[in-house]
């Protein structure tokens, strides 16, 4: 879960953990780099709008290290130009904040079953 | 107007009078000329005719006294003054005088009628008017000379010819009078109302009442006059309509671009807020939305979190309308019929009128013409001004949707405001409140961004402007009408399917012929 603020990271944390789902935090685009080389993740959950290279940069490379990864990208309302550059670069689903929890579920739970379809 | 009747007779009559006064004056000159002549030739006649009588009798050796008697029958002859008989030696031998003139006397004019034997006649002044002389020599005895005189009065004549003369310019008077009557009436009835019509049409195009003509129904010079007014007012009239309209076209240009240029300024601030905003209040609702898993329901303290919830709700509802507001539109027009997109609205707002004791009523009748239309974009539309309508209206009172070229508001008392421009055939929809309406100065704001009269925290002061750009994107119009205390009225007119530019989709065809069965 990649997000330059930690309020929203903390919130997300506590609520994707009390799903049960296993979740680490990265601030930026180095940090989920360096996550990523570490090991592999099924669902990658990422702000477009970050401090550095912002969400779209990365995706292109981030579905080159872990194709197997289902990519969710977050942004503010209304932005429809990125929505449609994320779609063309491989994400998978699209969160307009602000967002409802359960929306999120829904949404991690759509990728995970077609990350499971999809044959690996 | 009066001046120009009144010169042109005086000139008239001037010139009238010294020409019929010349003439006048030379035919009764010479017609006294002529009446002396023709006494003159009278008393020729006579004086020969008594002549030769006298003559007779002075052969006959008659007496002085016997002569006289002779001349006295004569003398009650009417002008005859005096008569009288002279002797070859120039001595009066008998006469007889009217009474009061003069007797006569040898003289020069009798001295010469003896010496040349030949008669004389003269004219000559008396005391009592002319006299004409006439001396008639004749045979005397002995070989001799003698003459007779006679002298006649021309007062008579002269007394007639003053009566002639009277009378005369009497009936030039008459006539004259007759006459200038008759060119006071001429000039009032040819010319000076004519012009006066004429000069009524220029002040009150002075005054800029152009549409001002002149009724003519004469060919002549004034006639034609009244044609190139008319002529000119026309011209007047179309240059002043042409730089109206372009006025009109540029204020509206203006307006335009304006509210462009608004448009995209509020959008990009709009993107930036809803940018910057997104995330906490991310973080507040979803902060909200974990403690609403583990607090119960029925939690005395439960309510805080549903504000919080509602509120983070309102929010983005806010700025959710705001990008939608200042995204551009470009709507995929198609021919669509408007009763199911204004049902489908109805539908979702019934539950919130049933809440409200408003009863919403949709009196569009089947068979309306096609309008050129993007749906969700007129769905977004009627969601707006039928929220509006339920909002503004008190319970147990009605909205009304309906169709027809008429507003239902009386004129009276009622102010609008007009926005777009529908060219060509419509179809006017009418959303009717029975609110407590809107005065001409909220009118003229009400499709500003974020002008609300609802109340503080109620309305995100975007409906409207929403409206009218969607109304804009679909080369409509809206039109709001207010009555202040009776309600309000909002005309949406959108151009019909086949009245516009040529779809590139094809389905004019089918359109156009469900306006025309419509118009049967």
């Amino acid at each position: 879960m990649v997000d330059d603020d930690p309020e929203m990271r903390a919130l997300l944390l506590d609520v994707l953990r009390n799903e049960g789902y296993e979740v680490v935090e990265a601030k930026d685009g180095t940090e989920a780099v360096l996550a990523l080389r570490a090991r592999t993740f099924d669902v990658i959950l990422m702000d477009k709008n970050m401090p550095g290279p912002s969400g779209l940069d990365l995706l292109p490379g981030l579905r080159r290290v872990c194709p197997h990864s289902q990519i969710i990208m977050m942004t503010a309302f209304g932005d429809v130009a990125s929505y449609m550059e994320a779609a063309e670069k491989g994400a998978v689903e699209y969160l307009f904040k602000p967002f409802r929890m359960e929306e999120m579920k829904a949404a991690i739970a759509k990728a995970l079953g077609s990350s499971a379809e999809s044959p690996a | 107007m009066r001046n120009l009747t009144t010169r042109l007779v005086i000139l008239l009559m001037l010139a009238l009078m010294i020409i019929t006064g010349i003439y006048d004056y030379v035919r009764l000159g010479r017609e006294r000329e002529r009446l002396v002549e023709q006494t003159r030739e009278d008393e020729r006649i006579f004086a020969e005719t008594l002549a030769l009588a006298v003559s007779r009798n002075v052969r006959w050796g008659r007496t002085t006294a016997e002569l006289k008697e002779l001349l006295d029958d004569i003398l009650a002859r009417p002008g005859l003054v005096a008569v009288a008989i002279y002797a070859p030696d120039g001595q009066v031998v008998a006469e007889t005088v009217s009474p009061g003139a003069a007797a006569p006397t040898l003289d020069d004019i009798v001295r010469d009628a003896l010496a040349s034997k030949e008669a004389v006649s003269a004219l000559v002044s008396a005391e009592s008017g002319r006299l004409l002389r006439y001396v008639q020599p004749f045979r005397w005895p002995g070989r001799q000379t003698g003459a007779i005189e006679v002298r006649q009065t021309l007062a008579g004549m002269e007394r007639e010819f003053r009566r002639a003369v009277r009378e005369n310019v009497l009936s030039r008077l008459v006539v004259l009078a007759l006459f200038v009557l008759s060119v006071v009436a001429l000039t009032r009835w040819s010319i000076a109302r004519p012009i006066r019509a004429l000069m009524a049409g220029a002040q009150a195009v002075g005054r800029g009442d152009l549409a001002q003509r002149i009724e003519v129904a004469r060919r002549d010079e004034i006639g034609q006059l009244a044609e190139e007014f008319n002529r000119m007012a026309t011209n007047l009239q179309m240059a002043h309509d042409e730089l109206l309209h372009q006025a009109e076209e540029r204020l509206r240009l203006e307006q335009e671009v304006h509210q462009a240029q608004k448009l995209v300024a509020v959008g990009m601030l709009a993107a930036e807020v809803a940018h910057e905003i997104g995330t906490p209040l991310n973080i507040i609702s979803g902060r909200a939305e974990v403690l609403e898993r583990v607090v119960p329901r029925e939690h005395p303290e439960r309510r805080h979190l549903d504000v919080i919830l509602k509120q983070t709700e309102r929010i983005s509802g806010i700025i959710r309308a705001l990008l939608d507001y200042t995204r551009p539109r470009r709507p995929s027009l198609r021919a669509e019929a408007i009763v199911p997109i204004v049902g489908r609205v109805a539908d979702l707002l019934l539950e919130r009128s049933r809440r409200r004791g408003v009863r919403l009523e949709l009196d569009l009748p089947i068979g309306l013409p096609r309008v050129l239309a993007d749906p969700d974009q007129l769905q977004q539309l009627f969601l707006n001004l039928l929220l509006n309508a339920l909002d503004a209206s008190p319970p147990g009172e009605r909205v009304r949707v309906t169709t027809g070229p008429d507003p239902l508001l009386p004129a009276e008392g009622r102010a609008g405001i007009i926005r777009g421009k529908v060219e060509g055939p419509c179809l006017p929809i009418h959303v009717v409140d029975a609110g407590k309406g809107l005065t001409a100065e909220e009118l003229d704001h009400v499709f500003e961004p974020f002008f609300s009269t609802k109340g503080r925290g109620q309305g995100t002061g975007l409906g409207l402007p929403i409206v009218e750009e969607i109304a804009r994107a679909h080369r409509g119009e809206v039109e709001m009408l207010s009555i202040p205390g009776r309600g309000t009225e909002v005309i949406v007119r959108l151009p019909l399917a086949g009245s516009g530019p040529p779809d590139p989709g094809g389905r004019t065809r089918d359109s156009a012929a469900e306006a025309g069965a419509h118009g049967d």
